[in-house]
């Protein structure tokens, strides 16, 4: 159940689905006519380990789970520790329940998300690699699977007596949102509970079972062969100096069309809506953009370039990489309200600010949405997602205060009716002033 | 006294003590093999310390709420002064956990399945599965996945075993049983509703439908209908839902979801139950 991909415009570079725009690869015999695998034999026959990692350093690529962080200097950590075992662990599994973008890429084209992950297994010196796939994408796990085993028929990966042995794994994980975060998803694939672990030390450091991991999303390790195979040079041409490359965004809501498009990052949200995407049916009222951590942006702050730096400043983050276009039919402090709640559902537990403080936030919006609020809530809510947010330990609870801050922020006439008068104006909140009008 | 009176009689009633004790049945139990008698609702004595001053030590710290495996201890907060500072307190005071120690005190018995009294079960299966994973307690997730698979549930005798065979400790396989969603405590129901909690379906009016099913089921997100007809459970669109939230009943999507087809889905379901072995 791969989502439809989405032509973006002709300038646009096909980095990661320059095959899985055609459809779904058949199998190795297509995908190496179609230039998979050539990467691995380049590295593994004319290059070092240090040559390609200096590629990749030098190519700029960060990663493409949200953060942002640079995967050269990732691996390189990696590989400077003593440790002789080490592992690579490649992220598939796409924590956002309503987020496809990864699945489809590895259902489409396994043999790219195992190239790119044997590639970084090879450079930081892993014998093991795990790719972790949400149990609720059991196709994707079917497709890589049969990608390994033709993969270690054609020789390149798997047990070796002579040469360095590389086996990659697929894992098929089960758990909730907070799962996705690097370190949880380490603890469950140790079959532990899954809980958020303090960082330093990083994983690139102490990782699964204490030893260096690199943990790449699929969407990173994917553009990692294009990389190898056509230089550094040319990756850091496409895309912004700072951010180069291309990433893979999934645009849904309200747009005309939906499903996942690869931008180059430093392009424009409009350019994303109303290209790909052909606009909006509707008035665009706001731009959910990253998922459930993710902020609303107004239809002003949609020439916000696509960059890790830009979406932060704006208040958003680039998350999971879905966008959703809300028209006028929805009420964003509502909304705002049940993804905070569903992050407070979905936290782990192991920070109180996070645990409790999620939990108050949703229940201040819930106040705003019903009417109660106190006068001073407003300033209680922007307290209070601030402390959370200090005292973050993953990502989930870093960013939980996105949705309603940006509310506060870009739409505040929308949240003054609720937070002062208990109107609303969608109509969609019952506050006590509308109590039976609205209806839905 | 008139006993003082008498030399050695002390004495002697002392050794009467100590044969009387000689002969008496053993108290001490080969524990954890054998086990004394206790109230199913015993969990020891909490005491709050106070120090010298007569402050209570507690710092609010929540170490103890967080350490508690079955969150017996909890602690809930409420900003008196309108701005920036909490007051905790115990759970109750803040209506932290209002439904079930509501229930507790009307006198009603809260459904716990782990406190309630348990079967034993076929351990075989089990034996082979805890072999599989070579006893180890790192392997305890998978053993857990493996056992709701063959039990349909995670029977508590069989945490239990896993805890005894593997030497994991019961709490933590407890802990983590309950922070996995997908695993369960409660036998398979008639019927299993799921509704998609992505941002997407929020938007299209997720947050209603499993508003309107929490309603009309009785019960929360991974819980199960009073009468043990049908359980309440998310699951993921993935980005695929279109026109409305992603609802799926036994598995299957329904085409379309609102939250009044959820009052009558909810009904419906439990008036006809016995799909499966409900209770």
């Amino acid at each position: 159940m791969s989502l439809p991909i989405l032509t973006g415009a002709s300038e646009w570079p096909q980095v990661l689905l320059a095959r899985a725009a055609k459809g779904p690869v058949a199998d190795i015999a297509a995908a190496e006519a179609a230039g998979a695998w050539a990467a691995w034999r380049k590295a593994t026959t004319e290059l070092s380990p240090e040559v390609v990692l200096h590629t990749i350093s030098e190519s700029g690529l960060r990663g493409r789970g949200g953060a942002g962080y640079p995967t050269g200097a990732k691996w390189r950590d990696c590989v400077s520790q003593p440790e002789p075992v080490r592992y690579v662990v490649a992220n598939g599994f796409e924590a956002d329940p309503g987020a496809g973008a990864d699945r489809t890429l590895m259902e489409l084209d396994p043999h790219l998300v195992l190239e790119g992950t044997a590639m970084a297994a090879w450079v930081v010196g892993a014998e093991r690699a795990i790719i972790a796939v949400s149990s609720a994408a059991p196709d994707a796990a079917e497709r890589l699977r049969t990608a390994i085993v033709e993969a270690e028929e054609q020789g390149y990966i798997g047990l070796s007596l002579d040469g360095p042995s590389l086996t990659i794994e697929v894992r098929e994980v089960t758990g909730s949102f907070v799962v996705g975060e690097e370190t949880v998803l380490l603890r469950a694939l140790e079959g532990q509970r899954a809980q958020a672990d303090q960082r330093p030390p990083h994983p690139s450091r102490a990782g699964l079972h204490g030893k260096p991991t690199v943990v790449n999303n699929v969407k990173t390790l994917a553009a990692v062969p294009w990389i190898v195979e056509h230089g550094a040079g040319a990756y850091a041409s496409l895309g912004t100096a700072e951010t180069p490359g291309t990433t893979l965004l999934q645009l849904g809501g309200a747009t005309k069309r939906s499903g996942v498009v690869e931008v180059p990052l430093g392009t424009t949200l409009r350019a994303v809506v109303d290209g790909p995407g052909g606009g909006t049916a509707g008035s665009l009222k706001a731009l959910l953009v990253g998922g459930p951590t993710g902020g609303f942006l107004p239809p002003e702050a949609l020439d916000t370039p696509l960059t890790y730096e830009a979406l932060r400043e704006a208040g958003t983050l680039a998350g999971s990489g879905t966008l959703l276009a809300l028209d006028d039919h929805a009420c964003l402090v509502d909304v705002a309200t049940l993804m905070t709640r569903y992050l407070n559902d979905n936290a782990c537990g192991k920070t109180i600010p996070c645990r409790i403080g999620t939990r108050r936030l949703s229940e201040l919006g819930a106040a705003f949405c019903s009417g109660r609020a106190r006068p001073t809530d407003a300033d209680l809510l922007d307290d209070l997602a601030a402390d959370v947010r200090d005292a973050a330990l993953c990502g989930l609870e870093a960013d939980a205060g996105n949705p309603l801050l940006s509310v506060m922020r870009y739409f505040a006439p929308e949240f003054e009716a609720h937070a002062t008068r208990g109107e609303c104006p969608a109509g969609v909140c019952q506050p006590i002033s509308l109590a039976g009008a609205a209806s839905s | 006294m008139r006993t003082e009176r008498i030399p050695g009689l002390a004495i002697l009633k002392g050794m009467a003590f100590a044969i009387r004790q000689v002969f008496r049945p053993n108290l001490t139990v080969r524990y954890p093999e054998e086990q004394n008698p206790i109230s199913p609702r015993h969990r020891g004595r909490l005491i709050l310390l106070y120090d010298e001053a007569g402050t209570l030590k507690c710092e609010t710290c929540f170490q103890c709420a967080q350490a508690c495996p079955i969150e017996c201890i909890d602690m809930g907060g409420v900003d008196t002064r309108n701005r920036y500072h909490v007051h905790w307190g115990a759970a109750e005071q803040y209506a932290e956990r209002r439904e079930e120690s509501a229930l507790r005190r009307s006198g009603r018995t809260v459904p716990d399945r782990v406190f309630d009294p348990f079967e034993p079960i076929d351990l075989a299966p089990l034996d082979e599965i805890l072999a599989a994973g070579d006893y180890k307690p790192a392997a305890a997730l998978a053993m857990l996945e493996s056992a709701q698979a063959v039990y349909g549930h995670l029977p508590v005798a069989a945490l239990q075993h896993i805890a005894h065979q593997t030497g994991a400790d019961y709490a933590s396989l407890y802990g983590m049983a309950t922070s996995y969603p997908h695993l369960h405590f409660e036998p398979p129901v008639g019927h299993i509703v799921r509704v998609c909690r992505c941002t997407q379906c929020t938007l299209l009016g997720g947050g209603r439908v499993l508003a309107a099913f929490r309603e009309h089921l009785g019960t929360d997100v991974g819980g199960v209908s009073p009468d043990g007809a049908v359980r309440l459970g998310v699951t993921e669109c993935g980005g695929t839902s279109s026109g409305s939230a992603y609802v799926e009943v036994d598995g299957e999507p329904l085409p379309k979801s609102s939250p009044e087809d959820a009052a009558t889905i909810a009904a419906a379901l439990r008036a006809n139950v016995p799909q499966g072995e409900a209770a």
